[in-house]
């Protein structure tokens, strides 16, 4: 019984649920990034990234105020970025919109989030597959 | 009577069909055929021009695209370097206008389905892109007024315009009117979608499950085909049913256009493209989406970078690349798989490498790339138009 409890105990600390980030971005599309207190949640418009084409990120910082958000992609394996620049406009409470993305290679892809916060920049990145 | 049965033997056999095969592609491959379609696209406009798909737009744009009376010399017309027997390309390695061009012609089929237009991207609609050789002084060599002028000037063509737009071409400034001129050629030319090729039956066939009918394509065509989204990852730029992602790469070629004389491809592309006063971002535009214009990014990997090409009917465009420096698509394929690295940016991407192909893989990445023709390529007639005038 003891055994028992101990793995139970492990497993609800193994599956902790996060703290909730984004939970007014679209939920189907919607994923996060966290780096101790920091959490990026994320969710493309439209909801499936679409290969070739412009599509824009809706995003929620928390964990700590941001002073400012700069969002970028490149392929790490293919060594080059995006041919555009993002544009990132601030909604206030944490909440941001990405605009001007565009994945123009098939493959594995690097989001990059550049969070200024508390005086410093932290650098959360997620990989992404598209096809 | 045993010669004449063994002569009937070899008669069957010369006459038999060849056995039509299939090769075993994996699902991974289907999938990546099948991105490669379906095709004719959804139809498109010309982006930021309200004339586009207008009857009366285009039929203007069709007699102001073949009418040389455009450039001031009487000599040039859009479709001297645009030709319609030769895919809307001009057979050249590199143009002709008013003065030797550095550039080789595109074809202007499906370019309406383009992000950007021209090698360097150096426009973001057709009509933005009519504008360059009409008033660039090596290509057409006009100016606004002569424009206006020679629309003016002409019974029929000032009736199209007035039917058009709803004016006379003297009922604004010259430039006003010029921009109008373009946003018809963008018209006429935003028409041009090529027909289906045989890859397109092909892909078709195999996306429904037909093995009978995927398995006429040629099978050098299919071996080419396996090529071409795998061990060649020319995919990874020529993508979907354009064969294209529409934006810019470095080669490797040889990038010096005359003695001393670099070509800048996309990096002067897009410092033209923020000079020019005729993008999506102008007022000259009818409300377009000019994100692409808008967040395009000037990186100093530009440098020699063009546009990478739509494949479909490139067996009729010869010769290739963007000044003409190979002659048949043999040439192009040996360029790939004999690839120059040490000519590659230090600082640029890294996807290609020799691609080492044997005599037979390069047959057949070339037999290949040839289904992706339509004879109706060559074959455009201009459409009877009505009276105007």
């Amino acid at each position: 019984m003891k055994s028992t409890l101990a793995l139970a105990a492990a497993v609800c600390a193994g599956t902790a649920v996060a703290a909730p980030c984004g939970e007014a971005l679209d939920a189907k599309a919607r994923q996060r990034v966290e780096s101790g207190e920091l959490v990026v949640a994320w969710a493309p418009r439209p909801a499936a990234i679409p290969l070739d084409k412009h599509f824009q990120l809706d995003i929620a910082v928390c964990g700590a105020p941001v002073a400012a958000l700069r969002v970028d992609a490149d392929m790490p394996a293919h060594r080059h970025g995006m041919n555009y620049r993002t544009t990132v406009t601030g909604a206030g409470e944490g909440r941001f919109s990405a605009q001007g993305l565009m994945f123009h290679m098939p493959g594995r892809w690097r989001l990059i989030f550049d969070v200024d916060s508390g005086g410093r920049t932290q650098r959360l990145t997620q990989e992404i597959e598209v096809r | 009577m045993r010669r004449s049965l063994a002569l009937l033997a070899l008669g069957l056999v010369l006459a038999a069909p060849a056995r039509a095969t299939l090769l075993d592609f994996s699902p991974e491959e289907r999938a990546a055929i099948a991105r490669h379609g379906p095709w004719p696209p959804a139809p498109a406009h010309d982006a930021g021009n309200a004339q586009s798909g207008r009857r009366e737009a285009i039929a203007l744009g069709q007699r102001l695209f073949f009418d040389p009376r455009l450039s001031p010399s009487g000599q040039v017309a859009c479709a001297s370097c645009h030709v319609p027997a030769l895919a809307f390309a001009d057979g050249r390695a590199r143009s002709q206008g008013l003065a030797a061009l550095d550039r080789n012609a595109p074809s202007l089929w499906n370019a309406v389905h383009e992000r950007w237009q021209a090698w360097d991207g150096a426009a973001d609609s057709l009509w933005s892109q009519s504008i360059r050789p009409l008033l660039d002084t090596r290509e057409m060599g006009a100016t606004p007024a002569h424009v206006q002028a020679a629309i003016g000037a002409d019974r029929e063509l000032a009736c199209r315009y007035q039917r058009t737009f709803g004016r006379q071409p003297s009922a604004q400034g010259a430039e006003a009117t010029m921009v109008d001129a373009a946003k018809a050629i963008g018209a006429f030319v935003a028409t041009l979608v090529s027909p289906r090729t045989p890859f397109d039956d092909f892909r078709d066939a195999l996306v429904r499950g037909d093995r009978l009918a995927a398995a006429r394509y040629p099978l050098p065509a299919q071996r080419g085909l396996r090529l071409f989204i795998g061990k060649g990852q020319c995919a990874l730029c020529h993508l979907g049913p354009r064969f294209s992602n529409g934006e810019f790469a470095d080669t490797g070629l040889a990038f010096f256009s005359r003695p001393g004389a670099v070509d800048p491809g996309r990096h002067g592309g897009i410092e033209a493209l923020r000079a020019s006063a005729y993008t999506l971002l102008s007022t000259w535009a009818d409300g377009a989406d000019a994100t692409p214009t808008r967040h395009v990014q000037l990186q100093h990997r530009n440098f020699g970078e063009f546009k990478v090409p739509s494949l479909r009917h490139v067996a009729r465009t010869a010769p290739y690349m963007h000044d003409g420096q190979l002659a048949t698509l043999e040439d192009v394929v040996r360029h790939y798989s004999e690839l120059n690295v040490e000519r590659l940016h230090a600082d640029g991407e890294q996807i290609l490498r020799p691609l080492g192909l044997g005599d037979d893989e390069k047959a057949d990445l070339v037999a290949f790339l040839r289904t992706l023709n339509s004879p109706g390529v060559t074959s455009w007639r201009p459409g009877r138009l009505s009276a105007c005038g």
